[in-house]
């Protein structure tokens, strides 16, 4: 299989905080990775590193075996990748649909592109993701789920090659959630994305992800299949504590 | 429909200001040329603050150099006018082009307390140096005709420029630019993730907003006849633009010329009628319009019709 992101060594230091620490990944063409971790395991931080946010302290990231380490954000999502952020970040004074309308017009080298041309994109982004009939809602009236989706469908409209996806099912409920996992199954299918997912809903990750990859106080864990790494002591015990882990391991054996 | 409409109507104001001065020649026409000065300030100030959430009140330093160079060049070199007016906007744009690069890093009251800094600065050169006449100001050689046509000729001067303003600037509202700018101003961290290259268009914007506040230094200075550096980089100049662009609102096309259009005539009305209390009145009805539209008059409006037709 094609390796579309690589990272080798990623280390990413806050002061004495090593919150990233020396992490090795790569992400499959066409696959969906899923990230998790408990709290403050530094998975936000390496998709801020992935797409430029910050600068690496030590390591090296490569998309398409090209040396993307230094690359600035403008930069990362002409080549590309595009990003959604956990904590929801649209563009105030403007409606549902210029929100898209700027993805649709930047994103991946897109400079000549017509106002025609990028309103036919958001039209189709904005049916894919639902959030059609609320195109010409301020964005500041619209809910935190629908914010959510907003980020989503804004990444989607810069045609990216790459979605790096930040806890985009937290505070949904059940139903909605069942949607968003509908959603990334067809935008991973259909429009043949490669995804990058953080999340911390396990159901969801468990069902949308072909391989997850486990970071624990900035290091790799675990890096396997869905049903191995929910199996993986160590995982448990980021997760649980180490009691919880050497009791499950003792009834496993009995 | 509706768009319609508003073209008519912005053609029937046009068609009017356009034949203004041939019926009512002389007061009227000042203050008008006044009003499109200060138009045009306010709506290149809008392009950098207004659109692109960065406020240079330091602006008046494109406006003295546009003034500077009019003046330079045509009292030492012999230059007509135009080729003046041009050279101000090219030396605007470079000036905003070299300092915008660093000063543009800088967000929020940092970036406005630097480009105070610049206008500062440029002040306390032009003061200094021997071919601007230093601190005893400059004067400029008169214009050969009667004092009606004078008139005439800078109302249309400032009304062409104003014009022109306002087309790029509409221009700028519907295309991709535009749309790059607002992103800036609403989230950078998202523009630049989205694949927004912020530092050259913001340094773009501020280079459009530039040319034209030199081109309204330009003419001022050829309309005044006499400049000095304390006049035309009185950091007020700035100030007043951005009160302007509030009141009308800022980040729209027509705001900032209808913010100047009111204070304007207020400040004209309020002047000759209650000469001591001119500052204080004013001072009240800047506080009453950021108090009960913050967002401007233009903003007002909208939501209000927004609402009645929900």
């Amino acid at each position: 299989m094609e390796k579309i992101l690589e990272g080798r060594k990623v280390t990413k230091y806050f002061g004495a905080l090593k919150a990233v620490d020396s992490v090795d990944f790569y992400v499959n063409k066409g696959e969906i990775l899923g990230l998790i971790g408990p709290n403050g395991a530094g998975k936000t931080t390496l998709l801020d590193l992935i797409n430029g946010m910050h600068p690496l302290s030590e390591g090296k990231i490569y998309y398409k075996n090209k040396d993307i380490t230094h690359y600035k954000p403008y930069q990362i999502a002409e080549l590309g990748i595009a990003r959604t952020f956990q904590i929801v970040k649209p563009f105030p004074g403007m409606t549902v649909k210029e929100n898209v309308l700027v993805g649709a017009l930047f994103g991946k080298q897109k400079k000549g592109i017509s106002m025609q041309n990028a309103i036919k994109k958001v039209d189709e982004v904005l049916k894919l993701t639902g959030l059609y009939s609320k195109r010409d809602f301020e964005v500041e009236g619209i809910t935190i789920p629908d914010r959510k989706r907003l980020e989503l469908t804004r990444a989607l409209a810069m045609d990216p090659e790459v979605l790096l996806l930040d806890e985009v099912m937290a505070g949904l409920n059940p139903k909605e959630i069942e949607d968003v996992i509908t959603l990334i199954h067809k935008i991973n299918r259909e429009m043949e994305i490669t995804i990058l997912v953080i999340e911390h809903v396990m159901k969801a990750i468990m069902e949308i992800s072909h391989r997850i990859m486990v970071l624990h106080h900035g290091k790799k864990i675990a890096d396997d299949s869905p049903q191995k790494v929910v199996n993986d002591p160590r995982v448990i015990e980021a997760y649980l504590g180490e009691r919880y882990a050497k009791k499950r391991v003792k009834n496993d054996a009995k | 429909m509706k768009k319609i409409y508003a073209f008519i109507v912005i053609f029937i104001i046009i068609g009017f200001l356009a034949l203004f001065p041939k019926f009512f020649p002389g007061y009227g026409v000042r203050v008008l040329t006044g009003i499109f000065m200060y138009g045009t300030l306010a709506s290149a100030l809008n392009i950098i603050a207004g659109y692109t959430g960065y406020v240079a009140f330091g602006n008046s330093v494109f406006f003295g150099i546009g003034a500077y160079t009019v003046a330079v060049t045509m009292t030492n070199h012999g230059w007509n006018f135009y080729p003046g007016m041009l050279l101000g906007g090219v030396i605007a744009a470079i000036f905003a082009f070299v300092v915008g690069f660093p000063l543009l890093r800088l967000r929020g009251p940092y970036f406005t307390i630097a480009t105070i800094g610049v206008n500062g600065a440029m002040l306390e050169i032009v003061n200094n140096l021997e071919f601007t006449g230093g601190g005893e100001g400059i004067t400029l050689p008169l214009i050969r005709m009667s004092p009606q046509a004078t008139y005439a000729f800078f109302y249309y001067l400032m009304f062409s420029v104003l014009l022109l303003t306002i087309a790029i600037t509409y221009w700028l509202s519907k295309n991709r630019f535009g749309y790059a700018l607002r992103a800036i101003r609403a989230n950078e961290e998202a523009a630049g993730a989205i694949g927004i290259n912020a530092p050259i268009y913001k340094t773009t914007a501020w280079m459009i907003s530039a040319v034209f506040t030199a081109f309204a230094g330009g003419i001022y200075a050829y309309w005044m006849t006499f400049i000095d550096p304390s006049g035309v980089f009185d950091i007020m100049i700035g100030v007043k633009s951005f009160v302007m662009m509030l009141l009308g609102g800022g980040g729209t096309v027509l705001g900032p010329i209808i913010g100047a259009s009111i204070l304007e005539l207020v400040s004209e009305f309020v002047w000759s009628n209650f000469l001591f209390l001119h500052m204080m009145i004013l001072g009240i009805i800047i506080v009453i319009t950021v108090m009960f539209m913050p967002r401007g008059i233009v903003a007002f409006f909208r939501r209000k019709t927004r609402k009645g037709m929900a």
